[in-house]
């Protein structure tokens, strides 16, 4: 079992690298690593393959022709990761510090060592902060549509974003609604050109409405949700959409707030900053994927940057080796 | 708490959807632990849905219904191991 490695090697090892996530990019790297024998553990707070995992097809992620689903993705990733001997562990790093020449882990496992540590938590959907979002989670306010979305046969639903998440996510959760409307802040999507013209064939189910913002969600006394209150941003007008419940993906937020105490250095919306070798300001720690600043957020590339990652994580042990020979 | 009045896990039902990553989470840490489960499909069986729904007064899942030695029960929403873990111990 996975567990009783890990336990046991962070009672009495040094690990060549610890990564922190089992998203793409720590799983590709982690593939790259463990072909090179460098010991490496994974540790996953949340879904093994991130994002992509609770993304209900992925068309853009070379070598699968016909597209895939994520959460098929997501096991493929981990399954080859797996194959070579990298050890993932359900848990979660609290912080991370150098101490002498190794990084030492404060998790839920206990305290661990390494020589070397790849960031690559990724980011979660982020909230909108607007009435009713808290209040109502999980009992009409979601934002995982393979989740969730079951609940919703024949009824109506609001989706909140004009990105690629939420035009695929609209789709997706046509096999359940009756209708949905697609709320969009600004006045064209920033999804794919792809997406927006498959959102076209689902005219029948899907109603667009740009330049709407959404200002409250709003239940009725059995706490359930009724509408959302909306306006139209050009003209001012006052919209009231009817619906059961509402999907929102509007964007990411960094999982960094491990870091706030830590020598790594974030920016201003608290993404991690990297030289060009992927290394963070703190030395020896390295960062990939979407939790990196100036990532362009596909799968393909995150999977891209953790195999240069792992690349750069072996240059940096093949120093600290010759330093000690 | 004595060991006496620890309340141990007897049953565990799970309700899950196919698409549902959270799901698989849960599923893979319990069998990491060594604990048997149920499983409810609510693709399968979308009559259950109410039950679900009912027990956790949420839309979501996995909803994770561990009954104990003395049949009381304790749900969990969600791949949440901070309640999961007491929650089956």
């Amino acid at each position: 079992m996975a567990e009783e490695k890990v336990l046991d090697a962070g009672a009495h090892k040094v690990w060549d690298v610890v990564m922190i996530g089992a998203g793409p990019a720590a799983l590709s790297a982690a593939v790259y690593t463990t072909r090179e024998d460098i010991t490496t553990l994974l540790f996953e707070k949340g879904v093994i393959g991130g994002l992509a995992a609770i993304t209900d097809w992925v068309d853009n992620y070379p070598g699968f022709p016909e597209g895939v689903a994520g959460l098929e993705l997501a096991d493929k990733l981990r399954l080859q990761a797996e194959r070579f001997g990298a050890v993932i562990e359900l848990g979660e790093v609290l912080s991370i510090k150098s101490e002498g020449k190794y990084k030492v882990l404060d998790t839920t496992s206990g305290e661990i060592k390494a020589k070397a540590i790849l960031i690559a938590t990724g980011s979660d959907y982020k909230k909108i902060g607007v009435p009713g979002e808290q209040e109502y989670y999980a009992r009409g306010v979601h934002y995982c549509a393979t989740c969730d979305g079951a609940f919703y046969r024949d009824k109506r639903l609001v989706v909140v974003g004009g990105g690629n998440s939420a035009v695929q996510e609209a789709i997706f959760l046509t096999r359940f609604a009756s209708h949905i409307d697609l709320l969009v802040r600004g006045d064209t999507f920033r999804a794919s050109e792809v997406l927006v013209k498959e959102l076209g064939r689902h005219k029948d189910k899907i109603s667009v409405h740009l330049n709407h913002t959404t200002d409250a969600i709003v239940g009725n006394d059995t706490g359930m949700v009724t509408h959302v209150d909306s306006t139209h941003t050009t003209t001012g007008k006052k919209v009231k959409f009817d619906t059961d419940g509402v999907f929102i993906f509007v964007g990411l937020d960094p999982n960094t707030k491990f870091l706030q105490d830590s020598k790594v250095e974030l920016d201003s919306i608290g993404l991690i900053k990297t030289n060009k070798e992927l290394q963070t300001t703190m030395k020896g720690v390295y960062a990939a994927g979407d939790v990196r600043s100036g990532a362009t957020m596909q799968i393909a590339s995150a999977t891209g940057e953790g195999a240069t990652a792992a690349l750069m994580i072996r240059e940096h042990l093949d120093h600290m080796k010759q330093q000690l020979d | 708490m004595t060991e006496g009045s620890i309340k141990v896990a007897k049953d565990i039902t799970i309700f899950t959807t196919n698409t549902c990553a959270y799901c698989v989470m849960v599923k893979k840490w319990l069998g990491a632990k060594g604990h048997s489960y149920n499983e409810v499909n609510l693709d399968e069986h979308p009559e259950r849905q109410k039950d679900a729904f009912e027990m956790s007064g949420q839309l979501a899942v996995p909803v994770t219904v561990i009954t104990k030695e003395d049949d009381s029960r304790e749900i969990v929403v969600g791949y949440n191991l901070a309640k999961l873990a007491p929650a089956v111990s």
